[in-house]
């Protein structure tokens, strides 16, 4: 595997989505600005403009960084380089991965901060660690379609059963006793439940990125 | 002897509604060969086996002494490829796409994409999606050129150009050719392109590499023969004879065996030369391809008949 030529492809398709990372920056802050400036209609307000614009960063990198890659006819370009199928695909996986979890820490970061900071509510902080690797998870699924399947219909398929069942997973986790009964309490209490979880949801990441890499090799055409 | 730059030999790749069949193909170091086929005759199929992008199924490919394609990341540093359905990152510079590729080509000759820079008249602050298609075309050639590749491989490369542009693209393409070292493997259906720049000719059609030779080659043998038949004589026979037209007394030959003998021959059939017509390469196509499928349809019948 050739890492410096990965590399290079991922600073290209980070140069390429550097508008709509900074954009998606700009909108988390002002959602969490909005959480901050406290009352419970700012806190919804801000945590569903905050989840709105981490799906759809998600989304947006996820398909750009795959199917319009092909769609714009943008890969005869990039496969005319030195780079074989596999560092490609380690580049797109990887680069979906990297680029996003720019956005990611920074909107978990800001908003755990918050959270801490106001402590009546640090309950929380289970369920938002549980459903932001929830949105990560399903952006690594849409980008894993997105190469796998080559196919823009079957991807946004992806990307809306992923929506929906973002806010199925939402509801189940908030109404799980040993999670939903301390989220809006002042003690921070980790259960063993939540700790399985998390558990799921990396082991499901590890699952999609193999998994992409397992067909990505067995296919013999390329454009 | 060099290794050829580019070897097919029995290669072949199947589609639900297409196959690939036994492709044999030699291009030597410092060649031009002009690959010629109708739309979906299969040349950008080949291309991108040449390319690694697609896999046969059958056959071995070897460019620039690399397999392919398990070899295609150490090829790939020596080919410089430019396609029709090939498009930059619209939203990035010319300028950015240069850099890039800087970095990736340790032969990247930077004075010499300046110098196609002002010959084209590309700007590398211009943003690609601002670049009508015929800069476009440009941007990536020089993209491919100033990498200063072994081997250039041009993917119908003019198509949808307009006149002008497609005598600039084709200009600086025969300029490059002074490089004997440099190979370059043109796929076109424009004939009048590949005449231009091609010193070899391989024509592919229905999958199949129906000819493949020198381009003087096929300008001296193929003929037009147009006779004068005395009543109630037969057509002399004569070799290479692809396809006979005309009418009666007044048939027209087509050989691709010519030899300035025959016209001396068929005056002592007692047949009247009226011309010996020569043919562009577009006419040589279509008639090579016109006598290729008439003789496998030809074979077919049989072999059903046989049956």
């Amino acid at each position: 595997m050739n890492y410096s030529m990965v590399k290079r492809l991922i600073l290209k398709d980070w140069y390429l989505q550097r508008w709509p990372i900074l954009f998606s920056l700009l909108g988390g802050a002002l959602a969490l600005a909005i959480v901050a400036k406290g009352g419970q209609a700012g806190f919804t307000l801000g945590i569903i403009l905050l989840v709105t614009v981490l799906v759809t960063i998600g989304a947006m990198l996820a398909m750009n960084l795959t199917v319009l890659e092909r769609k714009e006819q943008t890969l005869a370009f990039v496969m005319s380089l030195p780079v074989s199928y596999r560092e490609y695909t380690a580049a797109k996986i990887l680069g979906v991965l990297l680029i996003f979890l720019v956005p990611w820490l920074a909107f978990m970061a800001g908003s755990i901060a918050l959270i801490w900071f106001a402590p009546e509510i640090r309950g929380l902080i289970p369920f938002i660690v549980i459903m932001g690797t929830e949105i990560l998870a399903n952006t690594c699924m849409i980008a894993a379609v997105g190469l796998i399947s080559e196919s823009q219909g079957w991807t946004i398929t992806v990307l809306m059963i992923g929506n929906l069942a973002l806010n199925a997973i939402g509801y189940a986790v908030a109404h799980i006793p040993s999670i939903g009964n301390g989220m809006f309490r002042p003690h921070l209490h980790w259960s063993p439940t939540a700790t399985g979880l998390l558990a799921t949801e990396v082991a499901i990441i590890c699952l999609i990125l193999a998994g992409t890499f397992f067909f990505q090799s067995r296919k013999n055409d390329f454009l | 002897m060099n290794d050829p730059a580019v070897s097919f030999q029995g290669v072949a790749k199947r589609y639900p509604h297409f196959n690939l069949d036994n492709i044999n193909l030699d291009l030597p170091i410092g060649s031009i060969m002009g690959f010629i086929g109708a739309n979906g005759a299969g040349k950008s199929t080949t291309i991108r086996i040449l390319m690694g992008l697609v896999h046969q199924d059958r056959g071995s490919v070897r460019v620039l002494g690399h397999a392919m394609p398990e070899q295609q990341v150490a090829a790939k540093q020596d080919i410089g490829f430019v396609s029709e359905d090939m498009r930059l990152y619209g939203a990035a510079t010319l300028g950015w796409h240069i850099e890039f590729l800087r970095q990736i080509f340790p032969r990247w000759d930077q004075p010499y994409a300046e110098t196609l820079l002002r010959r084209f008249e590309l700007k590398s602050e211009q943003k690609i999606k601002g670049l009508s298609h015929g800069q476009r075309v440009k941007a990536a050639l020089l993209l491919a050129l100033a990498r200063r590749p072994r081997l250039l491989v041009l993917d119908e490369p003019t198509t949808g150009l307009d006149p002008v542009a497609r005598h600039e693209v084709l200009g600086e393409l025969m300029a490059v050719l002074a490089d004997e070292e440099r190979t370059i493997l043109f796929s076109s259906h424009n004939t009048l392109d590949v005449e231009q720049i091609s010193d070899q000719i391989t024509f592919i059609d229905r999958g199949r590499i129906i000819d493949s030779n020198d381009k003087e080659m096929f300008l001296d043998r193929w003929r037009r023969l147009r006779l004068q038949l005395p009543p109630n004589a037969a057509l002399p026979q004569l070799p290479g004879i692809v396809d006979i037209g005309g009418s009666g007394r007044l048939p027209v030959l087509t050989t691709n065996r010519f030899d300035p003998a025959m016209v001396s021959a068929c005056n002592d059939m007692g047949a009247t030369v009226q011309a010996v017509d020569t043919m562009t390469l577009e006419e040589i196509f279509v008639a090579n391809v016109h006598s290729r499928r008439t003789q496998t349809a030809y074979e077919m019948e049989r072999q059903e008949v046989t049956v």
